[in-house]
């Protein structure tokens, strides 16, 4: 952690890439440190990312540790902050500290099944331990994804999904039938169902609408899967990122500091206050 | 370190602070401005007859608004970032009573856990307290010792002055407070057998003065936890306006707001601002998306009454509420925490 | 004098006969003597409610807090909801109809005359005291009795009333469905804005220096704005932190709401709060002087708003909440209008 926490370091963008267009768009950018190294980070953490003249955001950090050379961000178009993100050219320079929040016991799912299950734009927060784990892939048995978008247009890393079916299974949905989608029609909880998933050994990591989630853990808890095996990871407004401005807590945690990654058998027992 | 100080030579010691070279005090002393009792830099004669002060002394350490550091950008060229450390002065505090006193080592928790926070670190190492004890509650609704301290707490002080009539007993806590009275000399008298005596007798009839009470302080965390879907929340909340009188009145309440201030569009210059915030607007915890967590006064309620006696509580093992009453005596509606923790937790399980 | 059990037959039986869905009134609270908002759905509840005077708050305001739930959870109320009203509070509910905020036949006035008195001032009453708390306050024809521990205090009213009640004129709900008390309409206890004429009789100086302190003393505890019935825009103009966000507002109006004043509570923003907040009121502030009374740290808000509602008489012949029928000053333009300052 740098001497002071609330300043941030410089970064330039590098790279940015129209993930969803129109309505709910998405984009992802890449940046870069403008001097000397960005903050080494784990799976799930996130950065606080700043406009100056704008305010700052804390949006999850999309990329896996492994990936040295730039940190990488999925932005949706929201409000205030996210639209100046979305005004961004490459070459532009923003501000970013970090890293904050809890990660992914990914270490100590070696050996196990993996099921990710995203709906939307929860599917950048869970996209490091997916790459992470694909990086490790022998560390790991079966890794699927199931991932949904309301329409086919809000399906975001296409790319880079497609190329993911070399090593893990892949399963894509969208809420309802469209000309020329042949994969699952309906809401992701529903295709995670369609499929089965086995709680042996499984560890499942789901990110998403809130609604969504909250029938994907109904779903994966009649499947046979204990509070245990599901980790999710939430969201909250935040402004410091460092558990003082007493904004994002649930319960007695602080989001930014103890979360956002929960299993369920602890947020089950926190306050439904987010 | 254990004097006595004549009434008529309290403006000796502050004088000899303010003159203490090279360190110099810059001392703030509670003075009556419009009707309500504040701190202001001594200047002449030091009054310490106020019952409390409307503001706690959290401003000190934690003012209303805090420079981060300022931004500069030029179309085309990376920003500048000049960071702005609060500068270094020190400060003594007098007349803090007990419960705000309690209030230090609060917040000086939430500024320290985790990660430090060096805006705040870097005010509060300048920040002396010099505190006096109440010999009776200044307030018909003090509770502080149903929440752990006492009217003769030293908890945070750097000194600790009794009010004994026409003199004061006087306690260095710490070693600053030490060098403080150091400072003053030969102001400061010995105290006699007969001063030890009153002392000790103000300070039990001070802990035996009656006051309002939270009925079960210690079963508060775990009956809070059970009631939180209580009905009860959205009842007690009902005439809550969701003003900041509560929240900015308290001694450990620190929620804060971080934006930009922007002086000049191009080229682009302004200020990044900590103000402060509070959990009863109704948009504190509104997300972006138009989702709002707290969406009622009753939710708010609870999140501040839980945060004090129950969150707190789990993190750090002791009551964030010190018991100062401010937030019962100033709520323009009358919503009453001793009120509410007690009624909550009497229907709790 | 006013019984106090005629106010609570009324809020009973109107409860029990399901003619109101809810009553707003007042009852003693938990901090001494202190009267505070009460809401009543039960015809039991009626024997809680009192007249006394530590009765300050504008009840109208809780009248707004329902019309915003209502609308909220997209619901219409299946009857109307009774508030108790003094005088100021029913010119607040006039002042709501004219702005058609709600309809007539959604609110029942439940009016109760301040007669010949009013409201005690806290901060006048506290050094008449000597620092025992009171913990009953009771009206008695032009007396306020005080029950404190070391025995009764009787004060003359005019002693520890509130400025804004030594000034009114009509203390006197004249809208009202029900009314208890005498009405006493002409009465007055000091000239209309005495207050603000003694502070204006100092020099331009006199007066910015003592303003500046008042600004800078102010935190924006927004207390002023939340206990005010005619401040119910969702979206404040000088406040970032107060709007309106839906799942369908829009990225856009996000992104283009526009910041008219920092939330850093420095004298400049504080100006800006003040004066801003005193120009959306005028001709419509019926000095409840609530605003005053409830912040924390003294400053004198009612005046700014007085010297507005001077204003709206002086010029317009305007008086606030006079009757439902009549215009609202800002929202109604008239050919006989004086033009003399437009230059």
């Amino acid at each position: 952690m740098p001497d002071n926490i609330y300043l941030p370091q410089l970064a330039r963008v590098a790279y940015i890439k129209e993930e969803v267009v129109g309505e709910r768009s998405i984009k992802t950018f890449r940046v870069e440190p403008v001097d000397g190294k960005l903050f080494d980070h784990e799976c799930g953490q996130c950065a606080m990312l700043s406009i100056f003249g704008r305010g700052e955001s804390m949006i999850s950090i999309a990329s896996s540790p492994l990936i040295r050379e730039y940190k990488q961000f999925s932005i949706m178009r929201v409000g205030r902050v996210s639209s100046a993100f979305h005004e961004l050219e490459v070459g532009d320079v923003i501000g970013i500290r970090g890293p904050y929040g809890n990660s992914f016991p990914v270490d100590d799912w070696r050996g196990k099944n993996l099921y990710f299950i995203g709906g939307g734009c929860g599917l950048a927060p869970i996209w490091p331990v997916i790459t992470t784990a694909v990086a490790q892939r022998a560390n790991f048995k079966n890794i699927t994804v199931f991932y949904g978008g309301r329409t086919s247009r809000d399906i975001m890393y296409r790319t880079e999904l497609e190329k993911l079916r070399e090593s893990v299974d892949v399963h894509l949905s969208i809420d309802k039938a469209e000309e020329g989608w042949n994969g699952y029609c309906g809401f992701v909880p529903a295709a995670v169902m369609d499929k089965d998933p086995i709680p042996d050994n499984a560890i499942a990591i789901t990110c998403g609408p809130p609604i969504m989630i909250k029938f994907v853990i109904q779903n994966l808890n009649n499947l046979g899967f204990k509070d245990e095996q599901i980790y999710t990871t939430i969201e909250n407004k935040m402004k410091c990122g460092i558990g003082k401005c007493g904004r994002c807590n649930v319960g007695k945690d602080y989001v930014c500091v103890k979360g956002p990654v929960y299993s369920w058998a602890v947020l089950k027992n926190l306050p439904a206050e987010y | 370190m254990e004097k006595i100080l004549d009434k008529k030579q309290i403006d000796g010691w502050v004088a000899a602070l303010t003159a203490n070279s090279p360190d110099e005090w810059e001392v703030h002393t509670p003075a009556l401005e419009e009707g309500i009792w504040t701190y202001q830099p001594a200047n002449g004669t030091v009054r310490l007859d106020h019952p409390n002060t409307k503001q706690s002394p959290k401003e000190f350490a934690f003012p209303q608004r805090e420079i981060f550091f300022s931004f500069e950008q030029i179309k085309g060229e990376a920003p500048r970032l000049t960071q702005i450390m609060p500068k270094e002065q020190r400060h003594a505090v007098f007349g803090v009573r007990p419960c705000d006193g309690r209030g230090v080592p609060r917040m000086d928790k939430v500024f320290n856990d985790h990660v430090e926070d060096k805006y705040y670190t870097s005010r509060r190492k300048n920040i002396a307290y010099v505190g006096l004890a109440c010999n009776k509650p200044p307030s018909p609704n003090c509770f502080c010792l149903s929440v752990g301290g006492s009217p003769v707490s030293t908890d945070g002080l750097d000194v600790q002055m009794t009010d004994l009539g026409d003199r004061y007993f006087v306690k260095a806590i710490t070693e600053t407070g030490k060098a403080m009275m150091a400072a003053g000399g030969k102001i400061f008298a010995d105290p006699s057998a007969a001063d030890q005596k009153q002392v000790k007798q103000t300070h039990a009839d001070a802990v035996a003065y009656p006051q309002r009470k939270i009925n079960d302080p210690d079963g508060a965390p775990a009956k809070l936890k059970a009631s939180f879907n209580s009905p009860l929340w959205e009842e007690m909340a009902r005439a809550c306006i969701g003003c900041g009188i509560c929240t900015f009145l308290c001694p450990t309440c620190h929620c804060f707001d971080i934006n930009d201030e922007v002086h000049n569009k191009a080229p682009l210059s302004g200020q990044r601002v900590r103000t402060w915030d509070n959990c009863q607007f109704p948009d504190f915890t509104m997300h972006s998306s138009g989702h709002n967590p707290r969406e009622n006064t009753g939710a708010r309620l609870r999140q501040r009454v839980n945060h004090k006696f129950q969150y707190f509580h789990e993190n750090f093992g002791t009551h964030q509420c010190t018991g100062c009453g401010r937030c019962v005596s100033e709520c323009p509606v009358g919503i009453d925490i001793v009120t509410v923790v007690n009624k909550v937790t009497e229907h709790a399980g | 004098m006013i019984n106090i059990q005629d106010i609570r037959d009324t809020a009973r039986d109107m409860l029990a006969k399901g003619e109101v869905r809810a009553v707003i009134g007042y009852r003693r609270g938990t901090r001494g003597m202190l009267a505070e908002p009460a809401f009543i759905t039960d015809p039991e509840q009626a024997s809680e409610l009192v007249w006394d005077p530590t009765c300050f708050h504008n009840l109208s305001l809780y009248l707004v807090e329902d019309r915003k739930f209502l609308t909220h959870i997209r619901k219409t109320a299946n009857a109307p909801i009774a508030v108790v009203a003094k005088g100021c509070d029913a010119r607040s509910i006039v002042v709501l109809l004219q702005e058609h905020y709600f309809k007539r036949e959604d609110v029942y006035i439940i009016g109760v005359s301040c007669e010949g008195t009013g409201v005690v001032d806290e901060r006048k009453l506290a050094p008449l005291l000597n620092g025992v708390q009171a913990t009953d306050a009771a009206f008695d024809g032009d007396d306020f009795v005080f029950t404190t521990a070391a025995g009764e205090k009787r004060l003359p009213a005019r002693e520890v009333m509130a400025d804004r009640c030594l000034e009114c004129r009509i203390p006197y709900p004249k809208e009202h469905n029900v009314v208890h008390g005498e009405d006493k309409t002409g009465r007055q206890l000091a000239e209309p804005f005495a207050a603000l004429t003694r502070f204006e009789a100092q020099s331009a100086g006199e007066r910015w220096d003592a303003w500046s302190r008042h600004f800078d003393r102010c935190m924006r505890c927004f207390a002023c704005r939340s206990v005010c019935p005619m401040c119910y825009c969702e979206e404040c103009v000088v406040d970032s932190i107060t709007f309106p966000v839906t799942p369908a507002t829009s990225a856009e109006e996000k992104a283009n709401r526009i910041r008219w004043i920092e939330r850093s509570a420095t004298r400049s923003e504080n100006i800006t709060y003040l004066m801003t907040r005193a120009m959306h009121l005028a001709g419509r502030c019926t000095d409840c002087g609530e605003c005053e009374r409830a912040c924390p740290v003294n400053v004198p808000i009612r005046m700014l708003n007085n010297k507005m509602e001077r204003e709206a008489r002086e010029k317009y012949g305007y008086e606030p909440g006079a009757s439902i029928g009549g215009p609202s000053l800002v929202a109604s333009f008239l050919d006989s209008d004086p033009g003399d300052f437009i230059r």
